[in-house]
């Protein structure tokens, strides 16, 4: 059973300002890494308008991988967490 | 580093986000002198060998964005020092535009060649053969390269089967199109503004984020603060460029939130400058009056032809730049109002600071520094609900954001007034690729031609001031374009107006 992985991205202004569209071309980067990983399911991208409950800015940015939210995310973190899942589910 | 997040960015967006969010407050500007503090936390360093450093920079990119000198290292002084007098609503510019922050930079190498630690010491050493001035010598098993002889011609990096031999270049140094980054005493990057176009691209791509513009968005707070009429006028390259909520009408609806009383597509003024380049290109260079036409939209390709290439300068168009010609429309309907330029360009900025056009235009932000007006105000495009449309252009004037998209439009002018009329064209980008076009025109090599030229790689989406990479940004563009019921320039509804 081959699980697909969801990354949700919050693209509140505050987001965008730290690098929201920057961290979903990252992750959609990583669908061309599919075939190389052995990897058959499926890699969805979503924008959210807002994924965190506070507009302080500190915990800016937020993203979720199947519904587990990350703080503070970067473009490393998360390419990370999904490929780490993948290798998960390969095995 | 376009289109990747890096702190350099970070940085960068916090400072213009800092200082909007106190010009907001207002109070007591002293304490300016605790933004250094929210931006770099704690004790540790995180970037550099110091906190302090790290700080102190902060501290003085702060005083560009807020439009003043960078302070003298060598000398006691504040961060604060001349904030209180800045804000004003009125610019506050000194030149110059582009400043290397001589701590923050990291004294990179010139341009060099170098053997790397994968040289095998093989026995073809093709480097050797190829070297063209004997530069190369196997010493201790592998190669070494004489500096003083070698001339950077790149045929042993070609050569290398393990890839051993770099090129290696400053990366302010590379991004520069007219060589205008020297050195210091110290090695560090220092810039010749006999040079410099201020195209912004050594402030782009400096791994260390040692160069930063001078801003303008404190004083713009101000004005807006004051209550004065402010229109904004917004490149055509805003789209997509505050995230998938940011629609081109909820950008303008934000811009409202903002205090800006219009907001104005300068796609405006490119449609009527393509309809007169189209009449002087055919009048002109059809006829053979004249050899060719250059563009005269980009302000740092403009400078750059007239200043380097006097045989060219006379045939470069003194047609208004879209930014002009839409001000001044502006102006003429509004002559109380202040006039903001907001794009993705540095050079703008210099542009507005002419004399010329000093009272067309009353100031120039990047998208990068609205960006951090909208997180100052909380402003959120999701929750915005709007009626406002964008139907002032053509998909031809929208099109001059993205490389190419000016000499389309004029062409397409010209085939609509006159059909019976060829156009030749020639466009470039990149100001390097920009100056190897105007050598082949002065060699009488583009006779009869049109020629684009655009200082950022990738045309105005790609330029200093922008949020994302140019390949989305020109896809967004593309369908702001295909969203503008007219195609062809000659349809805007502010051509017979001019008549």
């Amino acid at each position: 059973m081959v699980n697909d992985i969801k990354v949700e991205v919050c693209v509140c202004t505050e987001c965008v300002m730290r690098g929201a569209m920057d961290l979903v071309e990252s992750v959609e980067s990583l669908k061309k890494l599919k075939r190389y990983l052995g990897f058959e399911g499926n890699i969805n991208v979503e924008t959210n308008k807002c994924l965190g409950n506070k507009k302080d800015g500190h915990h800016s940015l937020v993203a979720a991988i199947n519904g587990k939210i990350m703080e503070n995310a970067d473009s490393e973190t998360v390419m990370e967490k999904v490929i780490s899942m993948i290798k998960k589910d390969v095995k | 580093m376009r289109g990747i997040y890096t702190p350099v960015t970070n940085i960068r967006r916090q400072v213009f986000a800092e200082v909007a969010r106190l010009a907001y407050e207002g109070g007591e500007y002293a304490r300016v002198e605790e933004i250094p503090f929210r931006i770099i936390p704690g004790e540790v360093p995180t970037y550099r060998d110091s906190i302090f450093l790290e700080r102190a920079i902060v501290g003085e990119r702060i005083r560009l964005a807020i439009g003043l000198p960078l302070y003298p290292a060598d000398q006691p002084t504040h961060i604060s020092k001349g904030v209180e007098e800045s804000a004003i609503a009125e610019k506050v510019y000194e030149p110059p535009l582009i400043n290397v922050i001589p701590f923050a930079c990291n004294a990179c190498k010139e341009k060099s060649v170098e053997v790397t630690d994968n040289c095998r010491g093989c026995l073809a050493h093709p480097c050797t053969s190829v070297c063209p001035v004997k530069a190369i010598s196997i010493q201790n098993g592998r190669s070494v390269i004489d500096n003083e002889k070698c001339i950077r011609c790149g045929r042993c990096v070609d050569i290398c089967p393990y890839h051993a031999i770099v090129k290696f270049d400053r990366p302010c140094a590379a991004a520069c199109g007219v060589d205008a980054i020297e050195s210091d005493h110290l090695g560090r990057a220092k810039i010749n503004y006999d040079k410099c176009v201020s195209c912004g691209m050594c402030l782009v791509n400096c791994p260390f984020g040692a160069i930063a513009d001078k801003s303008q968005l404190f004083q713009l707070i101000h004005a807006i603060k004051n209550g004065e009429d402010v229109i904004a006028e917004i490149a055509p390259a805003f789209v997509g460029q505050f995230g998938p909520l940011a629609t081109p009408e909820k950008v303008k609806a934000a811009l409202k939130l903002l205090g800006f009383s219009k907001v104005v597509e300068v796609a405006i003024g490119a449609d009527l400058g393509a309809i007169e380049e189209a009449h002087h290109y055919i009048h002109k260079i059809a006829s053979g009056e004249e050899p060719f036409l250059a563009t005269s939209c980009c302000p740092a390709w403009s400078v750059m032809a007239k200043r380097d290439f006097p045989e060219v300068a006379p045939y470069v168009s003194d047609s208004l730049t879209p930014m002009v010609a839409t001000a001044r429309i502006i102006k003429n309907e509004n002559p109380d109002s202040k006039v903001v330029f907001i794009g993705p360009c540095a050079a703008k900025k210099l542009e507005a600071s002419r004399k010329s056009v000093r009272s067309d235009v009353d100031f120039v932000i990047t998208f990068e520094e609205l960006m951090g007006m909208f997180v100052a105000k909380g402003i959120e495009f999701g929750d915005i609900e709007t009626n406002e449309v964008f139907d002032d252009a053509t998909a031809a004037g929208r099109g001059y954001s993205v490389a190419g998209g000016v000499a389309d439009a004029i062409a397409n002018c010209v085939d609509e007034l006159y059909p019976d009329s060829d156009i030749k064209i020639d466009r470039a980008e990149g100001l390097r690729e920009c100056a190897k076009m105007l050598r082949i025109a002065k060699a009488g090599k583009r006779d009869g031609y049109l020629m684009e030229g655009m200082a950022c790689p990738g045309g105005c989406v790609g330029g200093a001031g922008t949020m994302m990479s140019f390949a989305k940004a020109s896809t967004a563009v593309k369908e702001f374009q295909n969203a503008s019921e007219d195609k062809i320039a000659t349809k805007s509804k502010y051509a017979n107006k001019e008549d």
